[in-house]
């Protein structure tokens, strides 16, 4: 294959780009699937280099799926894969008058030029079909002490166990709302850590009577069964699990020390006296997720505001196709469900690509659609669940950070900093132009962990609504990359600088 | 499970960190190898307090070293190689 111009470029190889991928190409599209990871799989099916031996952190029985969509994915002759390569802009695509895509089905025009990074430098590719999958990352909660090394999200804990074999400390405090700090703290357990406390936010019987209540939902066997699997784990270890129990804040002069957490009421207020101090080398936190939808926002596909599903979610038809011409979307973008439903939607849009490129009769359609489908509906049910218990309470999290709390990482600007800007420019009402006015978004993470808590931040003390607020304007590169690389892909935007000797880096 | 390892054992590396051979366990992402090793800290912010990974999935930056001469590099999402040289004290790192 021209790994240049394939039929199907997917950005993400995680569930969601993994089963379009595989449905696609079951259909004779040739596709390339891109990511920045070294191996498939995305943050949930990641696994460790095989050089490094060790037992297989997706051997447990809720990972077959995931094994086994690996599996067929890898031996498919239609699918290539670039990893280590960044999708850092998307040009040349075009709003519909309308302002939405052409209908399900209905055959793509010219594609749109996707520009990636990867071992080769910048290339631009020219697929006729684009689908996004960057996923999500946790949601980033800023509160006294968050900065210090040894504290880091739940999904870095397990990025670290499961892809590199490594502990992220010795005693470890997870707080949190989702239930991946079940998964993530057995998995810890297991691997030989001393977990010290799971804590929820949420003000629930318990997280057995939960799982128990989960377990009503059909089709979702495999989860409710890690879930369980998980509690037993962590019942045998002896790991305390509280409910309605919020992380305060992290202690430590150069490395994280301890952990406050106290009791909350039902909005996440502490209740006054409760706190105590946990001692720990390490603490995580996994309230939920934010769908990485910068590129996708890059490229000009519509977004709206879903508190619960995540943040800014994309707008999105029920053939995954995006507010774009030529662009579909899958997965946690789309709103934040977790894998399987990430799967679901993934073969949901590999359906309509496969149609939309004149390579699957509508019949053979229609009739593979029918199951996916039920799929869809299952997993939905789940999600819904989870976005009824789980969901975040902005206004609790929002609470904990005080004005010296640091609310952009990259930039150093605090909480009070912001504060201090919106008293002196009454007004102020959109997060981009906070960010000119503070820097606040503009370092290297472009506003990923500073977004959501600055939105929060202008959302309370000004009283405008969230969708006015908006999210920073996603701009390419959407992650930094070396000013000669850009150089040579002069011919990819015109909004790139001509190449000087400027420096090593733009932002 | 080979982390916090003592050195010398199969499959350790060595790297040369901020100007010091350490070794750390290969097979791993740079950020990895130093967490291993008990030394996470990647950067500095302006009144010189460490940073370290945060995310662990390169979307946060905070894990950020200079490699070779090159700088702002995700240590979380770069394999550690022997003989790699890693700054974490560089002006640009911050
Ligand atoms: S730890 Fe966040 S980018 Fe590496």
């Amino acid at each position: 294959m021209n790994t240049t111009t394939p039929d199907l470029l997917v950005v993400g190889a995680g569930p969601a780009g993994l089963a379009a991928a595989v449905t696609a190409a079951t259909h004779g599209a040739r596709v390339l699937v891109v990511d920045e990871q070294p191996r498939p799989g995305g943050q949930i099916w990641r696994r460790p280099d095989p050089a490094n031996p060790g037992p297989d952190p997706l051997s447990a029985p809720a990972y077959a799926a995931g094994r086994a969509l690996l599996t067929r994915a890898a031996a498919h002759p239609g699918i290539d894969f670039a990893h280590h390569t960044t999708a850092w802009g998307v040009f040349a695509t075009r709003t519909a008058p309308d302002g939405w895509a052409a209908p399900p089905g209905t055959p793509v025009p010219a594609g749109p030029r996707v520009a990636v990074h990867g071992p080769q430098g910048v290339e631009v590719l020219l697929p006729r079909a684009l689908l996004l999958t960057a996923g999500a990352y946790d949601l980033p909660v800023p509160l006294p002490g968050w900065t210090l090394p040894g504290f880091l999200t739940v999904g870095g804990i397990q990025a670290l166990l499961k892809g590199h074999r490594t502990l992220a400390g010795r005693r470890i405090v997870l707080a949190g709302a989702h239930p991946l700090l079940l998964i993530a703290a057995a998995q810890l357990v297991r691997a030989g850590a001393d977990v010290a406390e799971v804590a929820f936010a949420q003000h629930l019987p318990a997280p057995a009577d939960l799982i128990r209540a989960v377990a009503a939902l059909p089709g979702n066997r495999a989860k409710v069964a890690e879930g369980l699997a998980a509690l037993r784990t962590l019942r045998r270890a002896g790991v305390p699990v509280h409910t309605r129990t919020l992380l305060l804040r992290a202690e430590g002069e150069q490395h994280v020390a301890a952990a406050v957490l106290a009791r909350v009421d039902q909005d996440w207020r502490p209740v006054p006296g409760s706190a105590r101090t946990v001692g720990c080398d390490t603490v995580g936190t996994g309230y939920g997720f934010v769908p990485s939808t910068e590129l996708a926002r890059q490229a000009g596909c519509a977004a709206h505001w879903n508190g619960p599903a995540g943040g800014w979610v994309l707008d999105h038809d029920d053939a995954m196709r995006t507010s774009l011409p030529h662009i579909w979307a899958a997965g946690e973008l789309t709103g934040v469900a977790g894998a399987e439903h990430a799967v679901a939607t993934g073969r949901r849009a590999g359906l309509d690509i496969g149609r939309s490129l004149g390579l699957l009769e509508s019949a053979v359609h229609d009739r593979e659609l029918r199951p996916v489908e039920a799929e869809l509906a299952a997993t939905g049910r789940m999600a819904a669940f989870l976005d009824h218990t789980c969901a975040p309470h902005r206004a609790g999290l929002h609470a904990l950070a005080d004005d010296d709390t640091v609310l952009c990482r990259c930039e150093e600007i605090t909480f009070g900093g912001v504060r201090r800007t919106l008293a002196d420019n009454p007004g102020l009402g959109t997060a981009d132009a906070v960010k000119l006015l503070t820097r606040a978004g503009m370092g290297p993470c472009q506003g990923r962990m500073c977004g959501p808590a600055l939105l929060e931040l202008l959302h309370r003390e000004t009283g405008v609504p969230r969708e006015t607020i908006g999210a920073f304007t996603a701009r390419p590169p959407v992650k930094p990359l070396p000013v000669d690389a850009l150089a040579r892909a002069h011919d990819a935007t015109t909004t790139a600088e001509s190449p000087t000797d400027a420096g090593p880096v733009v932002r | 499970m080979s982390d916090h390892s003592p050195s010398g054992r199969p499959g350790q590396v060595t790297i040369t960190l901020d100007g010091v051979p350490r070794e750390v366990p290969g097979g791993r992402s740079l950020a990895a190898a130093l967490i291993a090793i008990d030394e996470p800290v990647t950067r500095h912010d302006r009144a010189g307090r460490p940073r370290a990974a945060y995310c662990g999935m390169g979307v946060c930056f905070e894990c950020t070293v200079t490699v070779d001469g090159a700088p702002l590099i995700r240590s979380c999402q770069e394999p550690v190689r022997a003989g790699m040289s890693v700054d974490t004290t560089g002006e640009e790192a911050r």
